[in-house]
């Protein structure tokens, strides 16, 4: 089982297996992230307040380029609020001026006020580069895993111990 | 090294690691010298892709997406590339060697080595190139049975002999192989299929099993089977 770690050449050699596994799962994310030019390409809904467009765990596509027309009233678009750190899902009813300093408003299609509560302080309306994409496709019930992991942090503790066990016993 | 555990027979992917690593210890041990090359330009594109990958992840953390972009697609390009290049390097130019070495009397050697899913054996291919730059190639068929126990314990004698018989270069630099399986082909006409165990090598694996004797162990051709079941 740990017979190759006698043979540096063998040992870095699956030492690179296990790097590249991470590497390159790593690096398409980031080459989706430049293509849709997001930061965040894929993201997880995490609240019932877009049904029943989006119910939560659906997983959404982002595509954050304006190549032929400006974002528009009626696009459901992700967007960060400053000094929040969860990206959050909801379609675009106002949109005042044109340009990238247009003032924009949202809410959720399943809630009763628009969004200027979940604003930050002072903050009345969002410009274009709060938001992160436009949402292009989604997958519905697939990121209900990382709810779940989220949710019961337990999870990741036994999921982490299971791979450990299954890179640590297999060579191939 | 893998060659002293006992692994699962049923394991294809054990009995070809185990026989892999078998083949630079014996040729090694003949004198060959062995050469890296191959090994190394793949750990070398390798770890450079992991490197770039890694650097990537640390100017994202430290300066975030939007001012790195461009910095970021070109990382991503370049890892294509390098990826790129490894699996074309792995697939078109290593193609499964495990050993590549200059004899004693300085021919080269490249030995590939293959199996099919779920089929026990071994496809060895060797190429050797003589001084004079005259190429040949060696293929061998055999099963993996030959040279592993019951147990799963690995026998060298019979995988030696293999090389040692099919392969002129690596059998001048060992004769005594080359031999002992000549005598062992005649045993096993004898005893009918019997695996050719020398009467040593039962020794060693009677002394490891803890079981029998070396009488016993010389007896007859169902001895010769080795393990545990000898005794019944």
């Amino acid at each position: 089982m740990f017979s190759s770690l006698q043979n540096p050449r063998q040992a870095a050699a699956q030492l690179l297996n296990f790097g590249l596994i991470l590497s390159t799962a790593f690096m398409m994310w980031k080459g989706l992230s430049v293509v849709t030019d997001s930061p965040s390409p894929i993201v997880v809904v995490l609240s019932g307040s877009m049904e029943p467009a989006f119910q939560r765990g659906d997983l959404l596509l982002l595509w954050n380029r304006n190549l032929f027309e400006e974002t528009n009233v009626g696009e459901v678009v992700v967007y960060n609020v400053k000094g929040k750190d969860i990206p959050i899902v909801h379609r675009i009813v106002r949109k005042f001026g044109s340009g990238p300093d247009a003032k924009l408003l949202t809410k959720g299609d399943n809630n009763a006020a628009d969004d200027t509560e979940l604003y930050a302080r002072g903050q009345d309306y969002l410009t274009r580069k709060d938001i992160v994409g436009s949402v292009v496709a989604y997958m519905p019930f697939v990121g209900y895993v990382t709810i779940m992991l989220s949710e019961h942090p337990w999870l990741k503790t036994v999921m982490l111990g299971i791979m450990g066990l299954v890179v640590v016993l297999q060579r191939e | 090294m893998a060659s002293q555990e006992k692994i699962s027979v049923y394991n294809l992917a054990d009995l070809k690691n185990t026989s892999d690593d078998a083949i630079p210890n014996y040729l090694n041990s003949l004198r060959f010298r062995q050469s890296h090359r191959l090994t190394d330009v793949r750990l070398t594109l390798g770890f450079s892709a992991l490197a770039l990958a890694a650097a990537t992840f640390a100017w994202d953390c430290k300066f975030g997406f939007d001012s790195t972009k461009h910095l970021t697609a070109v990382a991503v390009a370049l890892y294509t590339l390098l990826n790129g290049a490894l699996a074309l390097w792995i697939s078109r130019v290593e193609r499964g060697t495990v050993y590549v070495g200059t004899s004693p009397s300085g021919d080269e050697v490249r030995i590939s080595t293959s199996v099919e899913k779920n089929v026990p054996v071994y496809h060895v291919t060797i190429e050797v190139t003589s001084k004079g730059g005259k190429k040949e190639t060696i293929k061998i068929d055999r099963s993996l049975a030959e040279w592993f126990d019951e147990t799963g314990r690995f026998v060298a004698a019979p995988f030696q002999a293999m090389f040692a018989r099919g392969v002129a270069v690596i059998g001048s630099a060992d004769p005594k192989r080359a031999r002992v399986e000549e005598e062992g082909d005649q045993k096993e006409a004898e005893s009918a299929g019997a695996a050719a165990y020398t009467p040593e090598m039962l020794d060693v694996l009677a002394k490891a099993t803890g079981v029998g004797s070396a009488s016993d162990a010389e007896a007859t051709g169902a001895a010769k089977k080795g393990g545990k079941r000898r005794k019944a």
